[in-house]
Parts: C-alpha cells; sequence; structure tokens
C-alpha cells in the first residue's frame, strides 16, 4: 500500500468504521446505563430534583478548597491537558476544517503557534499524569491494564498531530495517516472504557445531584 | 438469615440500577476520593480508597450489565465474585466505612460513592459477610425491637425516673399528638437525660407529644448491616404504630443513621409514602424557635463548636438549624475547619462502633477530628448524635484532651426560660 | 434541719451550698450507690472529692479516672446491653460530676448532678432486677441525708 492510499483509507473507510463504532458504541453504553432505570423516591423532599441535579453538573466541575488542597497535583494536571485536548482538538484551525467538512460550518480559530505551545504543554502535561499515576500511592493501587491503555490511546494522537503538522521523521501523507490512525483506534476503543466518563459524568454528576438535592443539600 | 455466595450475588444485582452504572462508567480511578475519606487520610492504606470498597457491587455491574462485561464472562474473562473475594473485602466495607459520603461530594465524575457501598453491603449481608456485632445487633433489633436489647419495661422505669426527677409527664400511646419522639437505644442507655430535655422543652413549647410503647426504637440496624428486608420490618413498626395513633410528626432523636433510616429511606424501604411527617428533633426546635415558641433566658459562656453528624447534616440535610440553635444560646460559638456539609466524620458510625474488630481503626481515624480540634480550640463540643457523642468522648480520652461533649437539645433545656 | 420533701426544696438546699460542700455531698451520693459499680477506681475518686482539703491536682486526676471508668463501662452501640453494668456506668457519671470543678459543673451543680445519676444508677439496677419497684427510695435516701448534712 502506498501511502497516499494508506491516507485515503484512513479519511475514508477508516474513518467511517471508527465513527460508527464510536457512536454506536457511546449510544449502547449510555442506553445501557439508562435503561436500568432507578425507583422513584418515595420520601417527603426538602429540595427539587432537577435543578439540583443540573447545579451539580457544573459545580462539581471545581473542587474544594480542602480537596484541592489535599490533591492539587493531580486536579491542576487534569485540568490542564482536559484544556490543553479541547483547544488542540477544536479550536486547530485544521481541525476546525476537518469538522466544517463533516458537519457543514465551522468557527475561528486560535492562532498556530498558540495551538502550538498548548500542544506542547498538554503533551508534558500527560507524562506528568503518567509519572503521578505512577507514583502516587492511591492512583498506583486502582491503576489497571485500561488506565495505561487510555493514557497511551489519548497521548498518541496529540504526539502523532504534533509530528505531522511539524513534518518531523517521516513524509507529510504517512504522518497525517498515522495521526488520523491513531485517532481512529482511540473513537473504536473509547467506547468500552472509562473514556466514556466525557459522556457519562453528566449523568452521574446529575445523579449525585438529584440525591443530595433532594435532602436538601448542594452537593 | 441463611446465607450463600449465590445470594450475595443476586443481591448485588438487585442493587444495579442506572445510578450505580452511570457511577463505575465514569470512574477515571483519580484517586480524590481516598484524600476525602479519613479512614484512608489517617491510615495512608490504599486498598482504603472508597471506589476500592465498592468493587464486590463494581464487578457484578460489569459483568452482569454491560455488553463487553457480559462477553468477557462468557470467555471466563470477568474477575470472580467468591467467598473468598468477599471475606477479603468485608473488613474494607464494614470497618472501614461509616457511610459518611464525604467522598461523594468530591468525586469529580460525580460518582455518589456512600450510596454504592450501602448497595455494597446487601451483597456481602445476603452472602453472610457482615461482622458478627453487626449481626448480633440486627438480630436482636428483629427479635427484641432494639439493637441492644432494650424492652419497653426498661424504657418505662427510665421515663418514671425521668418524671420523678423533672416533675413532668412523659406521655406514652397517646394519640392524636403533634409528635411522636423515637429514641435511639444509645440515648436510653447511656444519655437517658435527653427524654428529660424534649419534656422540658415540649411543656414550656406547649407541644403535644407521645411516646410509643410498642415502637420506640430509632436505631435501625438493618441500615447499617445492609438488608433492606429487615430495615423495612424495623420502619414498618414506626409506620403502624404512628398510624394508629394518628400523629402528625415522627421525630428522630439524636442519633445520625436514625434519621437517614427513617427520614431518607423509610418510605422507599416500605414501598409506600408515609402518611405523617419525619422531622429530625433539631428540625422540630428550630421550628419551634421560629414560631417564637423556644424562648432562651441563658447562655453557654464557654467557647463552643459543633460537630456536624454526617447523616444528619451532609446526608441528611439538618445544616442551619443546629447553628441557629446554637446561636440562641451562645454569642461565643465558632466553626471548625470544614464545617458544615463537609465536615469530617468521627469515624463510629454506620455500624462502625457495633463492630469490636474495628475498635483500633476508629480510634485511629479520630485523628482526623483531633486534627480540627486542635485548630479550633473549643472548650466544648456540641453534636446531635449519642454515637458521634460516645465515640467522641472515646478518642478525646484516648488522646488526653480535656473537652466535654454537649448534647444540643439538652443544653437548650438547660437554658430554657422558665417563663 | 430543715425537711425536704420534693426536688425543689432539694434543689434549693443544694444551690446554698458552697463549691466544697457541694462536692462532699455529691461524693456522697456516690458512696451510696458505689455497691452497684464493679469499678474499684471509684473509691479512690470520691475519697478525694469528699475531702475538703483536696488539691486541685488531686481532683483533676480523680476526674480523669471517673471519665474513665465511664468509657470503661457504657454500653456500646449495638451490643447487647445489660443493666446492671450501665448501674455501673451511672456510678461513674455520678463520681465524674462529683469531681468536675465547679466553674465546669452542668446545670443545678455538681452534687445536684451526682444525686441524679446516683438515682439512675439505681433505676438501672432495679431495670435488672426488680422491674416493678420504683427508685424513690434512693431519692428520700438523698432527702435525708442532705438534711442531716452538717451546716444544712
Amino acid at each position: 500500500m502506498t501511502e497516499i492510499e494508506l491516507l485515503s483509507w484512513a479519511r475514508g473507510p477508516g474513518l467511517q468504521i471508527a465513527t460508527i463504532i464510536f457512536v454506536a458504541g457511546v449510544v449502547i453504553r449510555i442506553f445501557e446505563i439508562l435503561l436500568l432505570g432507578r425507583k422513584a423516591n418515595l420520601a417527603e423532599s426538602k429540595g427539587p430534583e432537577m435543578s439540583s441535579g443540573l447545579r451539580t453538573v457544573i459545580t462539581r466541575t471545581l473542587p474544594d478548597r480542602t480537596t484541592f488542597k489535599r490533591s492539587s497535583v493531580t486536579i491542576v494536571l487534569g485540568y490542564i491537558f482536559h484544556i490543553g485536548l479541547f483547544i488542540v482538538c477544536f479550536l486547530s484551525a485544521p481541525h476546525i476544517l476537518f469538522l466544517r467538512d463533516i458537519i457543514g460550518f465551522g468557527w475561528p480559530s486560535l492562532p498556530t503557534q498558540v495551538i502550538d505551545a498548548v500542544a506542547v504543554v498538554t503533551i508534558i502535561a500527560l507524562l506528568a499524569t503518567l509519572v503521578n499515576r505512577l507514583t502516587n500511592k492511591v492512583m498506583r493501587y486502582l491503576t489497571n491494564f485500561e488506565d495505561l491503555l487510555t493514557w497511551f490511546l489519548t497521548f498518541l494522537p496529540l504526539v502523532t498531530g504534533y509530528i505531522a503538522f511539524h513534518r518531523i521523521g517521516m513524509t507529510a501523507p504517512t504522518l497525517l495517516a498515522v495521526h488520523i490512525l491513531s485517532v481512529e483506534l482511540l473513537l473504536v476503543v473509547f467506547p468500552f472504557t472509562k473514556l466514556m466518563h466525557a459522556f457519562t459524568l453528566f449523568i452521574a454528576r446529575w445523579y449525585n445531584g438529584a440525591i443530595s438535592g433532594y435532602r436538601g443539600v448542594a452537593s | 438469615m441463611s446465607a450463600s455466595i449465590e445470594k450475595g450475588i443476586n443481591a448485588l444485582k438487585r442493587e444495579v440500577d442506572s445510578t450505580v452504572a452511570a457511577f463505575f462508567s465514569s470512574c477515571v480511578h483519580c484517586g480524590l476520593c481516598a484524600e476525602a475519606c479519613l479512614f484512608y487520610t489517617e491510615t495512608g492504606d490504599p486498598k482504603r480508597t472508597p471506589i476500592n470498597k465498592t468493587e464486590p457491587l463494581r464487578r457484578i455491574w460489569k459483568s452482569e450489565f454491560t455488553l463487553m462485561g457480559r462477553v468477557g464472562k462468557i470467555l471466563g474473562l470477568s474477575k470472580k465474585v467468591d467467598d473468598k473475594f468477599l471475606e477479603e473485602w468485608q473488613e474494607l466495607v464494614y470497618d472501614s466505612c461509616t457511610m459518611c459520603g464525604r467522598c461523594s461530594m468530591v468525586c469529580p465524575v460525580g460518582n455518589d460513592i456512600a450510596l454504592m457501598i450501602r448497595k455494597t453491603r446487601e451483597g456481602m449481608a445476603a452472602a453472610g459477610q457482615a461482622p458478627e456485632g453487626l449481626i448480633g445487633a440486627t438480630n436482636r433489633s428483629v427479635t427484641i425491637g432494639s439493637p441492644m436489647g432494650v424492652k419497653w419495661p426498661a424504657l418505662k422505669a427510665q421515663i418514671k425516673h425521668v418524671e420523678e426527677d423533672s416533675g413532668l409527664k412523659v406521655p406514652v400511646d397517646v394519640e392524636d399528638v403533634e409528635y411522636m419522639l423515637l429514641l435511639s437505644s444509645m440515648e436510653i442507655m447511656n444519655f437517658p437525660e435527653f427524654i428529660e430535655a424534649v419534656a422540658k422543652i415540649f411543656e414550656k413549647a406547649g407541644a403535644t407529644w407521645t411516646i410509643s410503647s410498642e415502637a420506640f426504637e430509632a436505631t435501625n440496624s438493618g441500615i447499617q448491616i445492609g438488608v433492606s428486608d429487615i430495615a423495612a420490618v424495623l420502619v414498618q413498626r414506626i409506620v403502624d404504630v404512628a398510624d394508629k395513633l394518628r400523629v402528625k410528626t415522627v421525630i428522630s432523636p439524636e442519633c445520625g443513621h436514625a434519621y437517614t433510616a427513617i427520614r431518607w429511606d423509610g418510605p422507599n424501604l416500605v414501598g409506600k409514602a408515609f402518611n405523617f411527617k419525619v422531622r429530625h428533633i433539631l428540625e422540630v426546635l428550630d421550628d419551634l424557635s421560629k414560631e417564637g415558641r423556644l424562648k432562651m433566658s441563658s447562655k453557654e459562656s464557654q467557647r463552643l463548636t459543633y460537630h456536624d453528624p454526617c447523616q444528619i447534616a451532609r446526608r441528611g440535610g439538618v445544616i442551619d438549624e443546629p447553628r441557629s440553635l446554637i446561636n440562641m444560646i451562645s454569642d461565643n460559638f465558632v466553626e471548625m475547619p470544614d464545617a458544615g456539609k463537609m465536615n469530617w466524620c468521627c469515624g463510629a458510625g454506620g455500624g462502625v462502633s457495633a463492630n469490636e474488630r474495628a475498635d483500633e481503626i476508629r480510634l485511629k481515624v479520630f485523628e482526623r477530628k483531633k486534627a480540627q480540634l486542635d485548630e479550633v480550640k473549643p472548650d466544648a463540643i456540641i453534636s446531635a448524635c449519642s454515637n458521634c457523642r460516645i465515640h467522641l468522648e472515646d478518642g478525646l480520652e484516648e488522646y488526653n484532651m480535656d473537652i466535654p461533649l454537649l448534647s444540643l437539645t439538652e443544653t437548650l433545656a438547660e437554658h430554657l426560660a422558665e417563663d | 434541719m430543715m425537711e425536704i420533701r420534693s426536688d425543689t426544696d432539694f434543689r434549693k438546699v443544694l444551690e446554698a451550698l458552697d463549691d466544697v460542700q457541694q462536692r462532699q455531698v455529691a461524693a456522697l451520693f456516690v458512696q451510696h450507690v458505689l455497691p452497684l459499680s464493679e469499678d474499684k477506681r471509684l473509691e479512690r475518686v470520691i475519697k478525694v472529692a469528699a475531702d475538703a482539703d483536696a488539691t486541685e491536682e488531686e481532683l483533676a486526676a480523680a476526674l480523669k479516672t471517673a471519665h474513665a471508668v465511664t468509657f470503661d463501662s457504657h454500653a456500646r452501640c449495638g451490643a447487647e446491653g445489660h443493666w446492671s453494668d450501665q448501674a455501673g456506668y451511672f456510678v461513674a457519671r455520678a463520681a465524674v460530676a462529683a469531681s468536675t470543678p465547679a466553674s465546669q459543673a452542668r446545670a443545678g451543680g455538681a452534687a445536684w448532678q451526682a444525686a441524679m445519676s446516683a438515682r439512675m444508677a439505681y433505676t438501672s439496677m432495679l431495670i435488672e432486677d426488680a422491674p416493678d419497684q420504683s427508685a424513690h427510695t434512693e431519692c428520700e435516701w438523698q432527702y435525708q441525708s442532705l438534711s442531716d448534712y452538717p451546716n444544712v
């Protein structure tokens, strides 16, 4: 297979297959959760469920002071790489163009130098999270194969994207194909791992806020 | 209660609902829950990480309720839930957790881990993996009516003593009153002056109330051990009597899990909404105060702080009421760090203090509360849960700290205006 | 020697006592129910409380011991409760009241608190042994003792 063929495949069938598996997987996982349902609460309520749930969806983004003091490294690194990934994925020109072709509209991008810097910071942050995961006593105890796999699958597109953009090492088409394939790998594995938290955390946080809000406590 | 691993697994299956599935799907192994849990912070043992305690439930969720998990099970790849595994987890689920819910407040993805541990206990208990002390307490609750074996004649004698000392009447089995007071065995045995305090306050406030000779026990061992069927039986006794006497409000006394059991779990356990309200004694006192029916004539001069019992505050919603009440009898009230819904657990609730095997760790984790007290340096601590009270006293004695524990209700009664 | 017939009279007389007298009267009440406790440490505590010349340090040590006895004797949450053991718990609480410094005494003063706990100890004993009897006899004994107390 020539590098152009590889790139075509990655951009074409590869992307289609990955997207189908991703979307189907995510939908199945979410239905798996919601179809289980939960029993209605018969106790006299002290607060509203819906708004309490929505509030927690938003407020749980910020840790309380004591938690922050105790886990600052994990929290700060988490913020950096999540925000970094968001900026690189959705505010870089090539990605916006790519998405525009699919969804029909785009939006302003950030300057290349900014994206570049953010990518580097995010890569460093991700490496630091791996070190943290392997050295922090609690995280080390909890960490399993899936944690390491998902770290790797998240790291790969970032690094291959950076390399592809700067045309390091291989020819442009190959680098781009590798990058796109790494994203497809991530998409395909995504629904079967904890990466689903990207979607399910909205459900979990809502439940948390609703359950607590029912009892009159803002969680 | 005949137990078996099959019953345990089935119990765990019954506990999986959309909340459990959402929570396990979202956990990213960040470890933040550990730093919120005093059983981890004071022991440094990572196996006490809250989400780790729920592993039995997680394995069942994974292998029975997820596509990949079911595939894995068919391929023989799923992690086992057997007697050996549950026995290993017993100490984590029962000795190292009070279901205080602090973990549920900090999880970044929103997991209510304390709820998951409660559900995990259902499986543990059905599989015969609950601690001996709790099994005994539960059996006594079912057969005698009190986890500590307190029978009506004993309470009757306590009531008689209270009446003789105070000159007040303690109404028993009276119909159509505003309030029916429940009592925890701990209060009846260790702090009977609580009954006198309530009698005094209600007399001054002009509130009509009663205690039932048929169902006076507030403590719900079923909730602590994790057997909803038993918890339901215990709640139903209260419901039957409250309906018979046609009371308007059932009062949960100064006991943490008792409140959770009757206020929030009760109707769901028995499958029916109540015909009466349920309120914690502090809520009732706060209402009386706001209605102008509670007047104080003196104040405490010593420096006071308040320990929030977890099931009443964070998991119960009664956070502001104790503070309004304390401000009635104190101009020298200081909050400890993290006070309110994020306060640290005393370490003894949820069955931990009924479990002798957990004595050592219970005293160890008191160091968290000690750290809070060292910062606020109070002359006395007020609280509203007799189990917290006894355990805090134990801990203070262990660490040679001379700080008296006061019950909020009893303290209010002491400063009540004569007229 | 005034006649004490009710708790109102009883409390009035108690409140009129000075700090040392309160302590000594409290010790008297505890002494009467001491046989209900199996913990020998309380004997020493009461001896100190009853001593008019007891120093602050001695009283502090006595209080600490009394507290320790309450922790060892209280009913554990969820454990099977034995009222005969609870009697010992309340005797210990009475001892705590007797050795608590006046400034920290709960409402009514040391002697009243000790009297209450002593009566509770008696009630606890009755629950186990004689559920139909009233603890009023203990009450009356206390009234009589206070009436007989010098300088009342």
